[in-house]
């Protein structure tokens, strides 16, 4: 199978921020026998995002290997030799025997487990989007903050609904098969639906996206002058919400200007 | 360089963001275009000849260029040779820009720079962490300092 390899030696050499970076003896590779022995050999890992690199040395000019850590689990492991600090990346791939790592010390090996369960793609994803949801919630909280002030009665917001995935984002490894994102954004738009009345007033271009799984604030949304509409257009319905609940009450009243 | 070839291939037969049989060129001269079965599996790109189950190649898509092309066609190239392109023709203009927007979106490098951005604003609107409660505050992963320019 082909794969673009200068550009991923490339990348793996570039500034892009390194997840985790540490010597680890290795035991991997072709030519290695099925059954690790010996002390392994001593190279420079490099993680970043769901790659695992290897160098010669910390200088390398040029990666030896690269790990894809999609579908897999890392667990701790017995290394062949009394080598304490063991651990594997175990795949579900049939005919895939674990990638057997060690590092040279019981924090280097915790902290390596830590980063690399939590190196998938899922698991990122399923973080941005618990983010995403959380930021759409408190954005609307603080917007009925802002409208309590001038309402009379004040619509009691619905607790939320109980949030099963944070359980999962301490613990990377477990949610890489369970994380679906169309289930995701499921969740996120019932729960907003059952908010109550102060739901309906959010109602505008800006809620419409955020409830499709955009978000006006998101870094997707270069164009400042579409946020600029988004936003205006909202001020717009909502403005105009409030002068007829002006007028309503005082009949009598001289028109407001207009914007 | 090694890799994984086996865990890759596995990885090719999950479930993708998109999928379709498109028109792809690769980037040598003179090559020739070819209908390939095109799948969208998290920050790869595989390409299957239509009738077989193991893909011909797999592209990374960290720090690519998705540029659009003449007609309905856009071409995938990487940051250390610009003008070796991957080619690829769609059958429409929406599928052109469903596909772009798709790729545009999927390098692990744009999930972190949405997460660290989210974070950010939820910090802005509550003043609180929001990695705070999962425990994860202080991984390297989510830090605004691994982020260059």
């Amino acid at each position: 199978m082909k794969l673009n390899e200068r550009s991923v030696a490339h990348y793996a050499l570039s500034d892009s921020p390194a997840d985790h970076t540490g010597f680890l003896r290795t035991w991997g590779g072709p030519g290695t026998p099925s059954t690790p022995s010996g002390t392994g050999r001593r190279c420079w890992f490099v993680l970043k995002g769901n790659l695992l690199f290897s160098f010669e040395s910390r200088e390398g000019r040029a990666p030896l290997s690269l790990v894809v850590l999609e579908g897999c689990t890392v667990e701790l492991a017995e290394a062949p030799v009394p080598e304490e600090f063991a651990f594997a990346i175990c795949f579900d791939a049939p005919g895939v025997r674990p990638h057997l790592l060690a590092a040279e010390g019981p924090a280097a090996q915790e902290a390596w487990v830590k980063a690399l369960s939590r190196a998938s793609f899922g698991y990122m994803r399923l973080v941005v989007r618990e983010l995403e949801s959380q930021l759409q919630d408190a954005r609307q909280s603080l917007a009925l903050q802002r409208r309590s002030s001038w309402k009379s009665v004040a619509s009691p917001c619905k607790p939320q609904a109980p949030n099963h995935r944070s359980a999962g984002l301490e613990n990377g490894h477990s949610l890489s098969k369970d994380s679906s994102p169309v289930g995701l954004v499921e969740e996120a738009g019932s729960r907003s639906s059952g908010r109550g009345l102060a739901e309906w007033e959010l109602q505008g271009p800006a809620s419409l996206l955020l409830g499709r799984g955009q978000s006006p604030v998101s870094p997707e949304t270069s164009c400042f002058s579409t946020l600029h509409d988004w936003y205006g257009q909202e001020i717009v319905e909502l403005r105009q919400c409030w002068q007829q609940r002006a007028q309503r009450s005082q009949p009598k009243c001289e028109e407001q200007d207009k914007p | 360089m090694r890799y994984n070839e086996k865990e890759l291939q596995a990885l090719s037969r999950q479930p993708a963001e998109m999928a379709a049989e498109l028109g792809m060129r690769g980037p040598k001269k003179g090559s020739v275009l070819k209908r390939r079965l095109v799948k969208l599996v998290v920050n790869f790109l595989f390409y299957f000849r239509t009738d077989e189950a193991e893909p011909v190649g797999a592209l990374l898509l960290e720090r690519c260029r998705v540029i659009r092309e003449e007609p309905s066609a856009f071409s995938i190239s990487f940051i250390e040779d610009p003008e070796r392109k991957y080619h690829f023709e769609c059958s429409s203009e929406e599928q052109c820009q469903e596909w772009m927007e798709a790729l545009r979106r999927a390098s692990y490098e744009f999930m972190r720079r949405s997460l660290v951005f989210y974070r950010n604003e939820i910090r802005k609107v509550t003043g609180k962490d929001p990695l705070e409660q999962f425990g994860i505050s202080e991984e390297a992963r989510f830090q605004l300092s691994g982020l260059q320019a």
